[in-house]
Parts: structure tokens; sequence; C-alpha cells
């Protein structure tokens, strides 16, 4: 017996950081800034987020609604069920965000993101308080907390950028170099970070294999057009021929840096009975890959892929899926 | 008037933990209360009375406390045992440990044959505890074992340490684990016919959650029940115990309904103290602070709200215990803080102004460290004379520590367990023999002035204050390695820290803990005297039941 998903995967998205990161302030800001994407997030304590009483249609328990079709949920130290009320949920949401506390590391959070077949892993973004960065790297106590949480984004915001110190800043970003090296990282304020990161790829899905019918309601069309804030690049390509589901295993490993997130539906094999089709995916630092059903209508494969603008290898990429 | 409902207890001898008046031969009980402790000739001075001799064979003891438990440890009996060592169920059968990976496929096969035989529909999940591998000797768990006790019923098996499971192929199915699934908690086979396909083994919360989710309320999460409680109850009277904590709660009014149902019976044979949780809460601090003054004015004799309980790390044996310099001793990183330092310091502040009583988790010595420090700290600028607040676990706290906490009036609740379940794992692999050999450092403690409890912490080890006794009193190991001879404790010393040592912690020293006209009537009644008996056996000694507020309650054999 089996339950395959029915609903188009939710993108899970995991924020980060340490106490004092902005973690909260990014939270407050994405679901004021929602514009029609309905977000359910999940906090530790609703009672930090600070809400708008205007913004709040209706509380129960451990849940708040917002006006704008975003919902909160406390979490308490039972992610499962609030994950899975979120999931389950009779509206389905277009994205969902969970904060991890303080202390805790990411990543252990965003594999639910991998594990879980009606989710998928969007994203860990951990927040660096630049002010204060340094400084806390060189706390015995918290260091290795800290360089866990570094070490498990695929994308680090150093933010409060201006109420740090030159020097400050400069440590926090090479505390961040040194510790996650390579790892795409901006600077901000006021932890403004751009909400297209969770709506990014679906502003692009002229490139995705995702066939419109006239009673389609599977996902958004017009939450507005997400401004890539000229933050981010995307590039996109519709691989015809067959890549064997090995090949792209060993290639989602051995990821080209500067990939912030990709994700593609192509025929990994063909056969009397007809193509095979993989879904892949990679965010997190980490690729997936999953048998798919073959897409509907025009039987076309697709693959988009982000990156901050002017890091992401379009030569590379190039050269493996449209050599 | 009320001289008519005075009973004297006749006892072969009363060990009262008073120590001015260390043993009598009468107890005499009016009210709920002693009223007299002596001989029969002390006790008519009181008037007339019945005299009640069925404990006239018999050895008396004040009521056991507990310290650090769970209420929980009632309700695993719901599911099936498969732990390495005896354990004794709340109808006081025992349950065998399993010492093959064929004695565990054998029970297993037994109980889904069962389940089938009295009509349990097959979607209904077989969920079994206390596994756990480290006593294996490298072997793992996989499907090929668990498929044996059944190919369609669902099989979850938790681990002792709570970090993992197995499970059989069906329930693999209908979670939809599939050699497709990448996450890294998801093991697979390495090589032969089934390389790349799961092996069943779930590790961490992501691979377990695809597993919990559907089985949800019927597993390993399912919330506090009246049954659950109730069974806690009969274990406790089998162990002598009269009070003890539920050192984590919500204390949400679902729970507080169970609690105070319960706990009225006047057949409940515990008296319990539930501990706010104060962690991964959606309570701040105020309000956590607000809400457990706000539940106090509901106290009963059976039931104590009051208690904070805090958490700083992990745990030693799954390596996320925070520890100082020089580490893990086989080099593994250090552990996570659960509450992040200044946090902790923070709200430890809030609750201990409001003029709570805080139990902070520490196992590792650094969070033991950081602990002392914060309150050092909190104590300098809001003093408060007799708080009574105690480091629970306190496993690698060494002697300057513990002068330290002395110094602070910090009491400390140690984990004596340990010494026998995990000792030998934390001689060869966690943290070496020169502190494992100061594990639960009872001595130490004892030596620096610092009031001293110890426990079980079930249901990760069995409820049982005289098996914890006998860890703090001979520390030996299960391969017969003694750890550290100069920390054990007299029987004395250890009797004393599962009665009037723990009630101090509980700030009831003053009500229970010895038996002195004027306390609760709260006897433990044994056939055996821990005082005669060769130290070594005092784990052996047998328990008959409880008096708990001069109500009798004789234990259930199996």
């Amino acid at each position: 017996m089996t339950t395959t998903p029915k609903r188009k995967r939710l993108p899970l998205t995991v924020i980060g950081g340490f106490l004092g990161a902005g973690k909260t302030t990014l939270l407050n800001r994405w679901l004021r800034e929602a514009n029609g994407l309905r977000m359910a997030v999940l906090v530790n304590d609703f009672g930090a987020l600070n809400i708008d009483a205007d913004l709040i249609a209706a509380t129960h328990g451990d849940t708040m609604a917002l006006t704008n079709g975003c919902v909160c949920c406390q979490i308490g130290d039972d992610l499962g069920r609030a994950l899975v009320e979120v999931i389950e949920a009779k509206t389905p949401f277009d994205a969902v965000v969970i904060e991890a506390s303080g202390v805790s590391d990411p990543w252990r959070i965003a594999q639910i993101g991998m594990a879980a077949p009606e989710l998928s892993l969007e994203g860990v973004i951990v927040l660096v308080d630049a002010s204060a960065a340094a400084r806390q790297a060189h706390d015995p106590l918290l260091a290795d907390t800290l360089a866990r949480q570094v070490k498990s984004a695929d994308l680090v915001v150093v933010n409060k950028a201006d109420i740090a110190s030159a020097e400050a800043l400069a440590g926090a970003h090479a505390w961040v170099e040194a510790t996650a090296p390579g790892t795409p990282r901006i600077g901000t304020v006021e932890s403004a970070v751009p909400l297209a990161l969770l709506s990014g790829l679906p502003h692009a899905e002229g490139a995705l294999p995702h066939a419109c019918g006239p009673d389609c309601h599977d996902h958004h069309h017009d939450h507005g057009a997400p401004d890539h804030g000229g933050v981010f690049q995307t590039w996109n390509a519709r691989p015809d021929a067959v890549i064997p589901a090995a090949m792209l295993r060993a290639w989602l490993r051995e990821m080209p840096p500067g990939v912030l997130r990709l994700k593609g539906l192509v025929r990994t094999g063909r056969g009397d009975a007809g193509d095979e089709w993989s879904e892949l995916q990679f965010a997190g630092r980490h690729g997936t890959l999953r048998k798919a059903a073959a897409p509907a209508g025009e039987a076309r494969a697709g693959v988009v892929a982000i990156g901050l603008r002017g890091q992401l290898p379009e030569e590379a990429l190039k050269a493996f899926f449209t050599p | 008037m009320s001289q008519t409902n005075t009973t004297i207890y006749a006892a072969r001898k009363i060990i009262t933990m008073n120590p001015m008046q260390p043993h009598a031969t009468h107890v005499a009980v009016r009210d709920g209360r002693v009223l007299a402790v002596g001989s029969l000739a002390d006790m008519q001075a009181w008037g007339t009375a019945t005299l009640d001799e069925r404990f006239a064979a018999k050895v008396l003891m004040p009521g056991l406390v507990e310290g650090h438990c769970h209420l929980k440890e009632g309700s695993m009996w719901d599911w099936t045992y498969l732990g390495w060592f005896d354990r004794r169920d709340p109808a006081g059968k025992v349950w065998s440990g399993l010492r093959s990976m064929d004695e565990v496929v054998s029970r297993l096969t037994e109980v889904a044959a069962k389940m089938t035989a009295d009509g349990v529909p097959d979607t209904e999940p077989l969920v079994a505890w206390g596994f756990d591998p480290i006593y294996f000797g490298g072997e793992r768990m996989t499907v090929h074992h668990v498929d044996r006790a059944s190919a369609t019923r669902p099989i979850v098996i938790g681990h002792a340490n709570g970090h993992l499971m197995n499970v059989n192929s069906a329930m693999l199915r209908i979670a939809e684990i599939t050699r497709d699934n990448e996450v890294e908690g998801v093991v697979k086979f390495a090589e032969g016919p089934d390389e790349g396909e799961p092996t069943g083994e779930l590790q961490e919360p992501a691979a377990m959650f695809l597993v919990l989710r559907k089985i949800g309320n019927a597993g390993l999460l399912a919330p506090m029940t009246e049954a659950g409680v109730r069974s806690f109850a009969k274990l406790a009277c089998l162990q002598g115990v009269t009070t003890a904590t539920d050192l984590v709660n919500k204390l949400t009014e679902e729970d507080c309904g169970v609690l105070e149902k319960v706990t009225q019976d006047d057949g409940f044979a515990v008296r319990i103290l539930p501990a706010f949780q104060a962690f991964h809460g959606t309570h701040g601090a105020a309000q956590g602070a607000e809400h457990v003054k706000g539940l106090m004015p509901r106290n009963t004799d059976r039931l104590r709200y009051g208690l904070v309980k805090m958490m700083l790390d992990g745990s030693i044996q799954g390596f996320s215990a925070r520890l100082r310099w020089p580490g893990h001793f086989n080099g593994a990183p250090n552990g996570i803080w659960v509450t992040a330092p200044a946090q902790y310091e923070a709200d430890f502040e809030t609750y201990h102004r409001a003029g709570l009583t805080i139990h902070t988790h520490t196992n590792g010595d650094e969070a033991s460290e950081v602990a002392i420090d914060a309150i050092g700290r909190v104590l300098t600028r809001a003093p408060r004379p007799d708080h009574r607040h105690t480091l629970q676990h306190g496993q690698m706290i060494d002697a300057p520590l513990f002068r330290r906490m002395a110094s602070l009036g910090l009491c400390a609740n140690l984990f004596a367990n340990h010494i026998w379940y995990w000792g030998d794992q934390h001689y060869e692999m966690t943290m070496g023999p020169d502190r494992a050999n100061r594990l639960d450092a009872c001595g130490s403690a004892l030596a620096a002035g610092v009031p001293l409890a110890i426990h079980s912490d079930a249901p990760v080890t069995p409820l049982g204050p005289l098996f914890t006794a006998w860890c703090a009193v001979n520390r030996i190991t299960p391969k017969g390695r003694l750890l550290g001879e100069a920390e054990r404790i007299s029987v004395p010393q250890a009797l004393r820290a599962i009665t009037l040592g723990a009630a101090w912690t509980l700030k009831l020293d003053g009500e229970i803990g010895s038996i002195e006209c004027g306390k609760r009537a709260d006897f433990c009644v044994l056939e055996d005297d821990p005082l005669e008996m060769d130290p070594m056996a005092l784990k052996d000694a047998r328990v008959w039941g409880t008096v708990l507020s001069g109500r009798v309650f004789e234990a259930q054999r199996g």
C-alpha cells in the first residue's frame, strides 16, 4: 500500500542562526511581504514574532492565521506534529519555512525536507550577526555551535552590517569564509533577504516541466513577480538527451560551486514501455534524484538553476546538460 | 476523639532516617501523619489506638523519594520491552533481558502472533522499546530480522537511546521509505543482494519522522494518559516509592487534567511533583513562571506543582553532552547545547526571581560548569536564601565544582544508575578511565558538603531507588569493573540520598523523608533489612509495598 502524494511537493526552507542574528525579523518581513504567496511559518514561540494585530485573522492554540493567507505555528518541542499539520492542511500551502532554534543545527531539520515525500528541501539560510559573530566565534562555549550552523548553510546572510563596526563586519565575513569556504554569502541589514529565495524557481517556471491546463489550481501563477533584487540569477535548459541516473547522481554529488538551487525533470532511460523520467533537485548543498511520472502534454525535459548574480557556473551547467 | 483513629504499626525494625532516633519498633499514625515513633509503651502515652501487626515481621523505612524520573515509565509498558536487562512491569511481571538478536525476534514473533490471535487488525503497529544494540557487539538489526516476526503487521522498535529505530518491511512500505530516499538517516545495505535497499534502521529525527507521522499517537510520542499514570503508581509501589517527580511536563490544561483526576483517587499510591518544561517551550520565561505559580494553589497532598525544569546539554552516551577538556575519549566532537548559555542564565533568573526552585539537566562537566557560573551570577544579583536549586545528572562534576556548588547552596541529584548501565561504555568510549572513575561522584559530593540525591531517570533506566543506592554503594559495572573505589558511599549515606536527600531537593524534607512525629506517614515496607544485608545484595532487598499518608498499598506481584 502506498499513498503517492497527489499535491505538488511543498518547498521547505530552514532559517538558522544564533540568538540575535535576525531570524525573527526575517520571518516578520517575509510574512508582511508574502504578497499572495501562501506561506506556513513554523517558529519556536510566536509571542516573539510580534505580528501586527491588524494582520492577525485568528489564533487557535498553537496556530495563528494571518489575513494574507499565511499561517504561523508554534513548534514547541514537537516539530513533527507541526509539520504534519502543515502538510495535511485542507488548503495547500505554497511554501513552508521553519525557524531553527538559536543553538540547533539547521541541517538536521533540513533533512526532514529531503525525507518526507510531500516536501522538497528548498534551502538552508543561516543568518550571522555581523556585530557579534567574530566575538562569538572565539567563545569556546559557542564556537563549535556557530561553525556547525554556518557549515550547514547553502546561503549565509551576514546581517546587521549597519550596526557592526568595519572591523567586526570584516571579521564576520572572514570567519564565515574560513568556516564554510565557497558557500554563497550576502551582506544585508535588518534581515532584508529577498523573498525570491522562496519563490525564485517557480518564477523561472518557463523552464520547468509543469503543464498547466485551464483548471490548474496547483500552484500560484500570480503572486507578483518576485524581485530578484539584482541578487540572484537563473539559468535554464531543456536537455532532450537521456542522462543515466548514475551519471546524474554522481554529478549532483560534485555540483559545481555557485549553484544555490537546481530543479529539473529529465529522461533517465528509454524503453519499450516508454521513457523513464526522474525529478532532480539540488538544494541545501545536497542533491536528490527520484523517479517521476512523465510530464503531461508536450513531453519535454527542463532544468532550472539559481545562484548569486555573477556566481552561477553557466558554462559548467551547459557542459553537462546540453553538451 | 481523634484517638480512635490512631493506628499503631508494630515492625521488626523501623529505620527512621532520623539521626536523633535511628531505630524503633513501633510507629503511631493519625490523620495520615506520624504521631509517635518508639516502643509500644511510647505509643500508649497517646491513649487508645488500634494495634496493627501486619508489619510485625517486616522492616519499615521512610517512603522512598525518586527525585528524577518520568511518568512515561508507566505507559512504556503499553508496548513490548526488548531491553538487554531484566525489567519488571507494572503488574509485577519480570520481563527477561534479551541477550541475542534471535531472542529479540522470538519475543516480537510471540507478541505479533498474540496480537493477531486477539483480533487486533493487521494495520495496527507493534511498537517495541528499550532495544540497545550497544550490547550486541557490532551486529546491526535489519529487516531480515524483524520481518521474521511479521511480514504484514508494521513493527516499530525504538532504541533505548531515543535517537534510532528499526522497522520491518511492512512499516517501510507504509512510510514510503525506498532506495530512492536519500536522507542521511535512512541506513541502506552496503553490499549483497539487497545493496542500496533500506535496512530498516532509521537514525535521527528526519528519518524517524517518516515513521512517527504514520503511527502518530499510537506510538512512542503518545501523550500522557490516565492509564499510564496509574501504571506508574503501581511501579512506584513495587519499588517502595511514595514520592516521585515527573521531571519534564508541559503542564498544558490536558496534562493537568490527567494529573488532577488520577491523583484525587485515594487508591493512587504515589505523590507526584511535575516539573514545568522551561525549555523548547512556547512560553517565554516570564509567562512560564506565572503559569507555574498559577497552578500551585491547586496543589493537594498527592499532587504538587511548583518545580521548574531547565536543560543545558544532551547525553553522554549519545555524545551530545557538553564536555570540558580533554573532550570525548574516542575523539568524537563536543556535544550540543539544548539551551544557549546566555539564554539559560536569563531564563533561570526569571524563574529564580519568581521564587521557584529550578532543576537543571547538565550531563557533561562543561554544562555543569556553565550552570554553576550562571547561577553564581544570578545569586549575586538576586540573593535568595534556601533556594534549593539542583543540578540533575551532574555525571562528570569533580571536587572543585562540588565545592563551588556547596558555596552557592546548590544541590546535586546524580545519575548513579549510569555506573551500572553505561559505566563500561564510559570507561572504554565516551570519557576514558580517569573521568569514568569519578562518574556520578557521590563520595566527592558528600565530602564537599553538597546535599545529595541519586536517581534512575526512569524510563531511561528502571525505577528503583534501592537499586540506585546499590549502584552508588558498590560502583561496579556489568564487566566487573569497580569505577572509583573512593567515590563509593556507605549504605546509610545511600539510604539517606533516596529519602531525606531527595526530599531536600524538592523542599519537602520537613514533610517526608524520615519517620518522625509530624511528618507524613509514608513508609517503604520491606521484607529485608537493608542495613543488615551484604551491601552487594542491597538491590535485592524485597519490597512488600508502601504506606502513603497512612494508606497501605501492597505491591502487585507478577
